[in-house]
């Protein structure tokens, strides 16, 4: 393996454009042309810290253009620690209100508990499926038409366009795609665990994996699936949830799960 | 020489237990691995997001193996780095250990649970995590 025991010189790196540059030209063999608007930064990091509403995040975190915090790649880095971020909201308000914030935060801690004790397990089933199938019937591959967001269902693709533009999703749109992924085309969901992990920002083995096998069924009790009224319930005007353009989607929860499950039995 | 600090992919930050370990006199770098960049099949919106987080850092930015580079600027001294769960970082300081004092400094956590606690699944862990993860770090105080 070749290396340079001088660092790099980055006198001349000052502009977006000249990091670009200086990345491409350090991954010679990167077929991609991408950048996300977000700024990678301690700055840029703290300025969302400052921003933090731990009060409206609880109550609005569902929705997505609720007051989430978008500090995730930064956390996922190290740029800012997740005692930081709680820290920050404790300034504001008490531990009662920070609550669901400080919750959804120790989610990282627990799966990276999980890693540190089981680094195996970030890429194997972590149990069986509860979906009726067993993983030899989920493909091992992702389809090219979702890989690029043209699967032909409106929100799903909106979702996968603002992941291959930006490198981050909110986490509901996150389910939705997993959920499509692992129920709807039925694929392993490690094969969608590494396309997010090629894409978010704050893309990390622990939290990522697991996350997807919460919504797979193998780190579960059931999997995770969704409609379309849901879809509408926490979207706006932005996401295109006209049901001729969504009806994959479509349905009560209980028509959608004897479409995706055929071998479970129905609940009376 | 001064201890050597490796900043890792997860702890790009000076602002770490690890740096008063090392002491005042510590030199922190941060290595690009292209190859585990490649391996990772990271894009290059995470790339360029990585390179800025390095970048704003201020720290010396070397290109290639990091055990190559490691020990070639450690020499005798010690090497140091945050604690993460990366078996990438973990195999890494693997190869150092025979030529090299290495020592990897916690990561302060959110939440502390008990040795033992059920893991099986999140709200068992948070039940016993809650406490902790609901106290500032500076002031004690959670209400």
């Amino acid at each position: 393996m070749t290396h340079q025991l001088a660092p790099l010189d980055l006198s001349n790196v000052t502009s977006r454009d000249a990091i670009v540059a200086q990345v491409k030209a350090l991954s010679p063999n990167l077929d991609d042309v991408v950048v996300s608007p977000l700024r990678g930064g301690r700055e840029a990091a703290m300025a969302r810290l400052e921003a933090l509403d731990p009060q409206g995040y609880g109550k609005t975190r569902n929705h997505l253009d609720g007051a989430v915090t978008q500090l995730s790649a930064y956390i996922r880095h190290g740029v800012v620690s997740p005692v930081d971020v709680r820290d920050r909201a404790l300034d504001q308000v008490d531990g009662k209100r920070a609550e669901k914030f400080i919750q959804q935060l120790a989610w990282r801690d627990y799966w990276h508990v999980l890693y540190a004790a089981h680094p195996e397990r970030v890429w194997t089933d972590m149990e069986g499926y509860k979906t009726g199938f067993t993983a030899r019937d989920y493909a091992d591959d992702l389809p090219e038409d979702v890989a690029c967001g043209e699967t032909g269902v409106a929100v799903i693709d909106y979702f996968i366009g603002q992941l291959l533009a930006t490198g981050w999703l909110h986490n509901r749109a996150r389910l939705y795609i997993a959920a499509y992924v692992c129920h709807w085309r039925r694929v392993k969901w490690q094969a969608g665990a590494q396309w997010f992990l090629t894409h978010l920002l704050d893309g990390d083995p622990a939290s990522n994996n697991f996350s997807w096998q919460w919504v797979a069924s193998t780190f579960s009790h059931k999997p995770y699936y969704f409609n379309l009224e849901n879809v509408q319930n926490f979207t706006g005007p932005d996401v295109d949830t006209a049901f001729n353009r969504n009806k994959d989607l479509a349905g009560s929860y209980e028509d959608i799960a004897a479409k995706l499950f055929p071998h479970l039995e129905a609940k009376p | 020489m001064s201890a050597l600090v490796w900043v890792n992919l997860d702890n790009i930050t000076l602002d770490h237990p690890v740096m008063d370990a090392a002491g005042s006199e510590a030199r922190a770098i941060f290595i690009w691995d292209g190859a585990e960049m490649n391996a990772r099949h990271y894009s290059l919106k995470r790339r360029v997001f990585i390179f800025e987080c390095v970048q704003d850092l201020g720290v010396p930015i070397y290109v290639g193996d990091p055990v190559d580079i490691l020990s070639a600027l450690a020499e005798e001294a010690d090497i140091l780095t945050a604690h993460t769960p990366d078996p990438y970082v973990r195999d890494v300081l693997a190869d150092l250990r025979d030529t090299h004092t290495v020592r990897v400094i916690d990561t302060p956590t959110l939440a502390v649970v008990p040795a033992g606690t059920d893991t099986g699944r999140f709200f068992r862990f948070w039940n016993k995590a809650k406490r902790s993860a609901l106290t500032h770090s500076q002031t004690g105080t959670s209400s």
